[in-house]
This record gives structure tokens, sequence and C-alpha cells, in this order.
């Protein structure tokens, strides 16, 4: 009988070790990064909520202080309308941070009207009406889902009409208004933690070079975006020391300034 | 009647045949995502966000591909690679931008699945490296997908 209990301890470690290898994954601890420069795809850009998410770890933030949902003036230049249309997303996850309902509702019709005015409304309509309806129960993580879904659908309906051009502004426009909103929190409670989710420098660099294939895009608010990346980079790529609080204070200036650039008509 | 039965039975004959191979020439990087999708699907009831975009191609066997991702340290993250190849082998793993792995003991790869668990050290890029390590298809499809908390 004992020998019995111990022939199916055995089998069962057995087993279990087999499975161990069966899920263990093995992976070199180091690799050269260079023999990927051929088969690197481009930097994936994060969702503005992913920041803000991060941000919340690091303490309390007044999110209302933070909500916009004016819904300010309608531009005809399809560059301007993506810009914009990004800024407006990144405002409705700042909006459920902020657990503000009306502000998402808004933020829901004012997302399905320029979709529409950059011809991809059809796709957005069912998202923004979801939106709406999330906001309404206060489905807080709904809500976020189907932001998410919006500007995904919204950068798929444009990649098949052949326009990535204006799906990379929709990012761009997230991420300035997500910078604005991360420097902006990280200015007036500093911490190096904080200020650390500014250590974005790939991410710059491909919004850099994005912005220099659109030279059809001959509007001052892309060349004023431009310039203001040039300014920004030597801010947030410092390798391995802190960013300090001047830099967190300069992004945030250069960043509301681009902010009311992109809302406001030139 | 029997006309029609003729004619059926000569132009169902190809389709039918068409129908068979489907799975081969019509499998899409969307079926692979399928498969990312399904393997993600227990993360996101422990909170895990799974962004709706997602990224793919197709890869020969032994071949590798590299994401560029900014990770923000503070949140946590998974990375799931499928494949609607099931007798395909693949992997998905996460280097820092100094070529150093920056996955958690947890990762997993088993079969035409696999998953890379990620809490940044630092604020940064990371490169995720997809690997159809073994496939009986010339081309594999492959979707990564990726969840945050």
């Amino acid at each position: 009988m004992i020998l019995f209990t111990r022939h199916v301890k055995l089998s069962v470690g057995m087993l279990f070790g087999l499975a161990l290898c069966a899920y263990s994954a093995q992976a070199p601890q180091h690799i050269d990064i260079k023999q990927f420069s051929t088969t690197v795809e481009d930097v994936v850009v994060p969702l503005p909520n992913e920041i803000f998410l991060a941000l919340n770890k690091l303490g309390p933030v007044n999110w209302q202080e933070h909500v916009r949902s004016d819904k300010g003036p309608n531009f005809t230049e399809r560059p301007r309308i993506a810009l914009l249309l990004g800024t407006v997303i990144a405002d409705g996850f700042i909006a459920v941070q902020a657990e503000d309902a009306p502000a998402v509702k808004d933020i829901g019709q004012r997302v399905l009207t320029l979709a529409k005015g950059i011809g991809v409304g059809n796709s957005i309509t069912p998202h923004a009406k979801a939106i709406i309806d999330a906001a309404d129960k206060r489905k807080w993580e709904n809500v976020r889902h189907e932001l998410d879904r919006t500007q995904s659908s919204v950068q798929q309906a444009m990649k098949e009409v052949h326009d990535e051009k204006l799906s990379q502004l929709v990012s761009l426009g997230g991420w300035l208004r997500g910078t604005e909103v991360l420097t902006s929190v990280v200015t007036e409670h500093f911490s190096a933690g904080g200020a650390e989710l500014l250590h974005q420098p790939d991410l710059l660099s491909y919004f850099q070079t994005r912005l220099q294939a659109m030279q059809e895009f001959n509007l001052p608010i892309i060349h004023q975006i431009q310039d203001a990346l040039v300014e920004v980079k030597p801010l947030i790529d410092v390798g391995d020391r802190h960013i300090p609080a001047e830099s967190v204070k300069k992004v945030n200036e250069i960043t509301t300034r681009l902010g009311h650039g992109i809302v406001m008509k030139d | 009647m029997h006309l029609l039965a003729k004619i059926l039975l000569r132009y169902s004959s190809p389709l039918l045949a068409l129908m068979a191979v489907q799975p081969a020439i019509f499998a899409t990087v969307d079926d692979a995502q399928a498969f990312a999708l399904q393997a993600a699907e227990p993360y996101v009831k422990q909170g895990f966000q799974v962004r709706e975009d997602y990224w793919g191609g197709d890869l020969g066997s032994g071949e590798k591909k590299a994401v560029r991702q900014q990770l923000f340290k503070g949140n946590e993250y998974w990375f799931w690679l499928g494949t609607e190849v099931d007798r395909a082998k693949v992997s998905v793993h996460v280097y820092d931008s100094d070529g150093k792995l920056a996955e958690e003991s947890d990762s997993w790869q088993k079969g035409h699945f696999a998953a890379a668990h990620v809490v940044p050290k630092v604020t940064g890029s990371y490169f995720i490296i997809v690997n159809i390590e073994e496939s009986p298809e010339e081309r594999t499809h492959w979707a990564l997908v990726y969840g945050f908390r």
C-alpha cells in the first residue's frame, strides 16, 4: 500500500513536471535588438487611458478638473477634424475617469459629428450610441471599451479608404491631449514617478517621422505641432536620468498651447 | 429534373472541392486574432482591459517579428499571441530597450497560443518578439493582442 502511494505520488509529480515543461516559455535572457532592425513594426501608440491608469496609481487625481466637453467650432479641413477627433476621444477617457455622465454623453455626440465630417460616420454610429447608453447606466468599463472601439473603428475605416495619414493624426491628437493632462497633473503634484510616465522618446520620434511625410497637409497647426515636438524631444529623452519638474512644466505649456490650437479656429 | 441534377453535379463538385480547402486558402489574420482573443479571455475576468486593436501578419516557420511598444511603469500588461494553424508552435517574449528579457515567470506557451506577462520596471520602449517556432504551413498567420490593468 505504501509502495502504491509512493508510485502515485511519483506519477503525479512527473505529470505536474511535464505540464510545467509544456507551459514554461524558454526564452534567451538577452537578445541583440539590432538584429530585428528590418522587422520591427511601428511603435504601438498607447491609448490615453493607459497613461491615466498609471497616473491614477501614483495618487488621487481630480479628474473633474480636466473634463472638457464644449462643442467648439466645426472644421472643414479633414486633417484638422482628425486631430480634433483624437483629442475628443481622449476627452472621453478623461470624463470616464471623472465618472461625469453628462460630459461623456456630450462627447459621444461630438465624436459622431466629427466622424461624419471626416466621412466615417457610419462605422461610428453604433459605438456613439453605446457610449451614450453606457454613460446613462454609469457602466464606466463599457464606456472605456466603446471609446477604444470608436478609435479603432475610425482608424480602420480610414485605412480602408487609404487615409492612413488621417488615422495617424487621430492617434497624435489623442497623444497630445493625454500628454497635456498628464503634465498638468504632475506639475500640480510633482513626483519622479509621475514625471517618468513622460519618458516616451520613441513614440515622439514616431510622430515626428509621420508628420514629415504629411507635406500635403500644409496647415499652420501641423507646422506648429512639428516645431513643438522638436522642443519637447530633449525634455523627455533623458536616458536613465530623471525628468525634472521644470521639464514637465515646459511640456505642459507646449501641449496646452497646441491643445488650444487644435480646438480653436486659426 | 434529370438535367437539373446533371448541372448540379457538374458545378457543385468544384465548389465542394473549394470548400474543402477553404481554411488553407481563406484563413486570415482575423482568424488568428480570434485565437489570440481566446487566449486573453480568462484575463478579462481578472480586470485586464483588452485593447481593440491588434497587430498581425504572416511569417514562415522559424521567422520572428518584433513589435515596439511604449509601456508605463505602474501598469501590468499581458500580450497574447495566436494563430489559426493548430499544429503550429508559437512563442511571444518581451525585452526592454537594452535587449534584456523583461517578462514575468508566469509567461506561457502552448501550441498555437502563447502569452507574455510584463510588469514594467521603467516607463519606456519595449520589444515584443513574436516567433513562429514550427508550422506545417509555408506561411502562418499570427495576431498579437494586449491587455493592461
